[in-house]
Parts: structure tokens; sequence; C-alpha cells
């Protein structure tokens, strides 16, 4: 160990790159990882913070943000009737693109009736939509295209004035914004549309009760959290593949840098490795001399390699609102497991030449 | 050769696992950049497939409407006839179309779900590897790779736009990561959305010789409350859906991929550096100027990124040529302005490698030489 530390820290400099390497590998994953779990988060924004704990939706569909459902006409009348429901939200959800100073944005509009809920949940500016033309639109995605209240924004055929901004509703892919119900009904030409009933039990009932109390053919009957389940898995389907390739590759940068700085700090020291093969020492011992060495630079590097994803997670998030890097704690626990795996991986690296290293090489000039 | 290249190349081959090493590192840190545009891209490509392959030189949709990925577009009926009526136009077909969750036993999957007329055509499967190319009531035509994940083929039924139908077809290349395209009846997509009498989009054929652009602009002139595009406008547009909403994104990995690049070059020049001290010192006393050892080291910087450009390219091409055998459907599109801004990237990196071991350079002593027991 202590040949381990003082080969190591013979050289500031390199000592601190092979820390930043492996920091900067580590916290990419980290971030990387906080990233994914941020989506996940905000993709359950408006299910999360909306009451009601059952959701009917189209039959076949079991998400919420990734098709557009239509319920059979009656539903809501349906649900209403049903034994053991307290309060029924109707919605209309529709994906929407609006254009900004030349660039392209998406909205997931939200038809909602004031009278029965559904609508933006933290209001910060203005008012909800009393006419079909108003808009309440996400502050971040308002403040990014330079929108204020009373502007005006084209969707699809006919314009909306922006009349209040709401807060927690950006997106990964955009943001939540909320009309009437019946503005969506004649943007979309569908009188009547309604895409999900978001269903609160009366007290005392369980929503897994109303759930199976619910009986309407052509519906879904889904517990909210499947449903966010559900948009998880399918944001996964989307996410998950180049986020983990990006992990891969940062995982086997940090083994490199690591493994280069051990074989370099190795290949300087072969004189002393020598001597002390040559006064008995085994391979074994020089193994753990390389191996303790690789473990100093990664269990370094991985702290420090939290701080940075941390500080960079809380850069990101003032630079661009709309992500949410969350950071949880199991995520931080499997990141320094990785790191010492970079550590033992690296150490293979220079072994061999340690291995191969001839005692008499101490006694040449 | 230039005696400052002889050395650099030496003083970097000397030492084959750290050659490995800086290059493997700088083609990796690259290659997070490239793959990273190249996924993009790809989506991108995917995301158009339909608008290019349905066969429509121009494409109508609901005023304002300008993509088509996961939108909605209703306009009413009339608007068909209206459009063939326009010069310029030789057949006009409306199509109705919904995002749609496909299901067959587990399996369940997003589908844009096109509706498409008895006979039509164009809007239709341009590659049917399995029964046919026409749905009828009742009928469902869908992608290849859904049905195999499903178990499903000709003649099972799969849950559509809450009803049922059989499936008549299999089709091909109509699968991206994140969709898949199905097509239905006209008439039964209709049914199952209440009977309304609109249409989605129009899909145009134009006459020979006819430019699609001004046709375009003659049915928005023409038909009240449509927007009109021709089929690269509005491919381009869709293109745009994903550059214009994953910008944040790129531009975060690019500075990532740059960070990690510059580490690890800095890194190795810096060790080989450190590990030449004693040559330095040799050319120190045998009277070389600083300016030239710079040179050596500049020029090891350069070569080691150089090299780890190529390989990084040459990893993700690999890697473009790997994934979509691996049955996902991501696809990955190398491009030319990615290689470009990534090979600028590249240059700076190493110029910014070798700033750092300069002071080493110039504190060698060339006295060094002298001294035993400093291992080169």
């Amino acid at each position: 160990m202590l040949i381990a530390r003082r080969n190591l820290l013979r050289d500031r400099t390199r000592f601190l790159l092979s820390v930043l390497g492996v920091a900067v590998s580590v916290g990419l994953i980290l971030l990387l990882a906080g990233y994914r779990s941020g989506v996940y988060r905000q993709s359950s924004a408006y299910l999360d913070n909306t009451p009601g704990s059952v959701v009917v939706a189209e039959r076949g569909i079991r998400d919420f943000l990734g098709t557009s459902s239509v319920l059979p006409g009656g539903a809501e009348d349906a649900v209403r009737a049903t034994a053991g429901v307290e309060r029924v939200i109707p919605v209309v959800s529709q994906f929407v693109i609006f254009e900004r100073h030349g660039r392209k944005d998406g909205f997931f509009l939200i038809g909602y009736d004031p009278r029965f809920g559904g609508g933006p949940w933290k209001l910060v500016e203005g008012r909800e939509p009393t006419a079909d033309d108003e808009l309440v639109m996400d502050r971040t995605a308002a403040r990014q295209h330079d929108i204020v209240i009373g502007d005006q924004l084209e969707l699809l055929d006919r314009d909306a004035t922006v009349v209040g901004l709401s807060d927690e509703t950006t997106f990964w892919a955009g943001s939540v914004a909320f009309a009437r119900i019946t503005a969506l009904e004649s943007l979309l030409r569908s009188p009547g549309l309604r895409s999900f009933l978001l269903v609160a039990p009366e007290p005392g009932i369980s929503p897994e009760t109303v759930r199976r109390a619910i009986d309407v053919p052509g519906t879904e009957v889904l517990l909210k959290g499947d449903v966010v389940a559900n948009d998880a898995a399918l944001m996964a389907r989307v996410y998950d593949a180049p986020i983990g390739l990006m992990v891969a590759i940062a995982f086997v940068v940090g083994v490199l840098v690591v493994g280069l700085v051990i074989y370099t700090a190795t290949i300087e020291r072969r004189r002393e490795y020598g001597a002390l093969k040559a006064i008995g020492a085994r391979n074994r011992t020089l193994y753990r001399v390389v191996t303790a060495q690789a473990a100093i630079a990664a269990t370094g590097g991985a702290i420090v390699g939290v701080g940075l994803a941390y500080g960079a997670g809380a850069a990101l998030m003032a630079w661009r609102p709309q992500f949410l890097v969350s950071i949880e704690t199991s995520m931080v626990v499997v990141v320094l497991a990785s790191s010492l795996l970079m550590a033992v991986l690296a150490a293979l690296v220079p072994a061999r030449s340690v291995a191969t290293l001839e005692p008499a090489e101490v006694f040449r000039g | 050769m230039s005696a400052a290249l002889l050395l650099a190349r030496r003083g970097l081959g000397r030492s084959r696992v750290r050659l490995a090493a800086s290059v493997g590192g700088v083609a990796l840190a690259l290659s997070l950049t490239l793959s990273l545009d190249a996924i993009y891209a790809g989506v991108a490509n995917q995301l158009t497939s339909y608008i290019d392959r349905a066969g429509a030189d121009v494409w109508v949709a609901q005023s304002g409407v300008r993509n088509l990925h996961m939108v909605a577009s209703w306009m009413p009926e009339a608007v068909t006839d209206e459009t063939r009526a326009v010069d310029g136009v030789v057949e006009a077909t409306p199509i109705l179309y919904s995002t749609d969750t496909i299901t067959a036993g587990a399996e369940r999957s997003v589908a844009y779900v096109i509706g498409l007329p008895a006979g039509a055509p164009m809007g239709g499967p341009w590659e049917v590897v399995e029964g046919s190319a026409q749905v009828g009531r009742g009928e469902i035509i869908v992608d290849r790779g859904f049905a195999q994940k499903a178990g499903v083929t000709l003649g099972d039924s799969v849950g559509v736009l809450g009803g049922e139908a059989r499936i008549v077809g299999l089709s091909a290349g109509t699968a991206s990561l994140i969709n898949s395209v199905a097509f239905v009846a006209f008439d039964d997509f209709r049914a199952l959305r209440g009977e309304a009498p609109v249409v989605s989009y129009v899909l145009v054929h134009v006459a020979p010789g006819a430019s699609s652009e001004s046709v375009a602009s003659q049915i928005e002139a023409t038909v009240p409350g449509v927007t009109a595009l021709s089929r690269e406008a509005f491919s381009a547009e869709e293109r745009r859906l994903v550059t214009d909403m994953s910008a944040d994104v790129i531009s975060i990995m690019n500075v990532v991929g740059f960070v990690v690049g510059l580490a690890v070059v800095a890194l190795t020049v810096y060790v080989a550096t450190l590990a030449r001290r004693r040559e330095y010192g040799v050319l120190k006393a045998l009277g070389a100027r600083n300016r030239v050892l710079y040179r050596v080291v500049l020029t090891q910087a350069a070569l080691s990124v150089a090299a780890g450009f190529t390989v990084g390219l040459a990893f993700t091409a690999l890697l473009a040529l790997a994934v979509p055998r691996t049955g996902s459907n991501l696809e990955l599109a190398l491009g030319i302005a990615s290689i470009a801004k990534v090979a600028l990237f590249a240059t700076v990196i190493a110029g910014l490698a070798a700033v750092l071991p300069i002071r080493q350079v110039a504190g060698v002593d060339p006295a060094v030489v002298f001294r035993r027991g400093v291992a080169a």
C-alpha cells in the first residue's frame, strides 16, 4: 500500500489527471443516469398532480403520453353512474407542434373542464382559460420562446392567446399546455371527444374496487400507477438504447484512463519492482501494489466524479430548465461500485509487465 | 520526414500499450459525440420514412400542421374533392391518421395507424413481404417486426383503435425506434372514430412535368383551411422536429465528448512527455531549442488525436452496421457535417493537450542525461 501510494503521488499532475479522467467518466455516467430518471419523473408530472387514482382510456391503450386515445361516446356518463365513483375528470389530450422564431417545439395540449378539474396545478402568472381561444402554457417554454402573457400562438388552424403561465409542466419533449376541453373538441373536429377519464373513488373505497367496478365496452380501466409505469416503459424504449451506449463508452474511457496511468507509473518504477523481486517478493505482492494504485486513483476519481455530476446537473438545470437531472442515491452506489470495477480492469493492463519482469533488471546499468 | 515528426512518432510508438490507450481513449471520446449525432440522424431518417415512401408528391394537411409524428390533422371531407379540382393535380387520396397502440397478446406497440381507402394508389405499404398490400373491412397490415415479437401471423387478430382487425399483410421498412406503421381500411377507421366526416391528410400526385412546389402553393391558394407541402418540404419539416427538439441534448453531449476527449489526450501526451524526459535532455544537451521540443510534443498530440479520430470514425461506422442487426429498431446515420464537427473538436483537443507538457519540456535540465536512475 505504501509503495502504491508513493508510486502514484510521485507525480502530482499525473495523479490529478488520472483522478480527473475517472471523475469525468464517473460523472458522465451518473449525469446520464440522473437525466434518464429525470425524464421518467417528468413524464408522470400531469398524472401525479391531477386528482384521481384510476384512469379510463380507449381499449388497448395503457399509457397516457404515447398515443391519441379516443373513448367511446357515453363512456363519461357510464363511469359517473358507476357505484363508488366520487369524481370524474374528463380530459382531451393531443400532442401539438408549434413553431416560434424558426424553431419547432411540442406541447402536450390538455383540454379540461374547469368544473371538474384537471387544469394547471401551479399557475404562477395570469389566470386559467375562460374562452376557447385562450391557453395556459409552461413558464419555462414561454421564456425560451420569448412568449409573455397576451401573446398569440398559432395552434393548428387557429390562434390562441396565452393567458397564464404554469410551473412544473416542462417536459422531455416539450411541455404541458392547458386549454378548455371545448377548444380541443373543435380544434380536432370531434364534438364530445374524450381521451381519458381520471376517476377518484369515494372515501373508504379502494381504487382497485372502482377499477373492477367500471365496466364500459371499448375502454381500458387502469390504476394510475400502472399508467405512469407504462409511460416510463414507453420512454425507456426510446431513451435506453442511446443512453446505454453512452454509459458504456464512458465506462470504457474510465478504464482506459486509469489503466494508462497505472501502467505508466508501473513502467517507470520497473527497477524498483525488479529490486523487490530480487529480494524475494512474489508476483502476487506486486499485483497487489498495482491493484492498490488503481483502486486509489479510481476511488479518488469516483468521489470527485459524484461531485462533478451534481455540479453539472445543477448547472444544466439552471441553463436549460426543461431538463430535470434527478440523481438517486442508489445510482451513486452503483457508480462507485463500477469505478472499483474500472480499477480492477485497469490493473490488468500493467500486471503482465510486472509478471514478466526479470529480477536481474535491477543489476543492469 | 521532419525531425520533430520522427521523434514524435518514435516517442509514441515506443510503448504500444500507451499508444493503444491513448488512441483508444480519444477514439471512444470522439465516438461519444459521433454516435449521438448518428443516433439522432437515424431517428430523423426513420421518422420521415412514411412521408418519403408513401408515394405522394404533395401532402395536404389541416392549416398550420406541418408534421406527422404524433400530431393531429383533421379537415372536412370536402377538402379531397377541392384538392382534386386544382390545376396540376392528377390524383388525390385522403387518409385518416392517428398515433395509437396496437396490441396482440401481451405485445403492445405504438403505431401510426393509417386509414386507407380501397384501392388507394398511394399511402399504403411500400414493401409487403407476406400477404396482401390491400386492406378491406376488418383487416390490417402490420410491420413484420411487430408480428414477430407478438408471435402473430396472417389471419391472427390485432387490437387497434379500440377494435379488432385480422392481419392480411406483413410489411417491411415500416418500423422505427419509436413506432411502426399499421394500415387499416378507411371505413373501419372512420367507424371506430365516431363516423365524423373528416380526413387527416390528402396525398396528391401531380401531373408529369408539373412542379410539386407550385402545385402545393396552388392548393393552399385555392382550398381554404389547409397547409400544402411538397414531399421534400414536408420531410424537411419532420426532420427539423428531431433536430430542433434534440438540439439541447446534442450540445450537452458535444461538451461532454469534448471534455472527455481532452482529458484523455492531455493525459497521454503528458505521460508520454514525462517518460521521454531523458531523450529531451539529450536533445537539449545537443543544442536543441525549446521550440523544437514543443513541436515534438504538439506533433505527438496531433498524431494520437488523428489516429484516435480515424479509429473513432471506424468504430462508429461499425456500430452503425452492427446495431440494426441486434434486432432493436435503433438506426445510426453518420453525416458529413457531424464528421467535420468532430474533426474540428479533435484538432482543438490536440492543440490544448499539447499545452500541458510544455512546462515539463521547458523545465528539462540538459544535465538530466548524465544522471543515472531516471527510467526512460
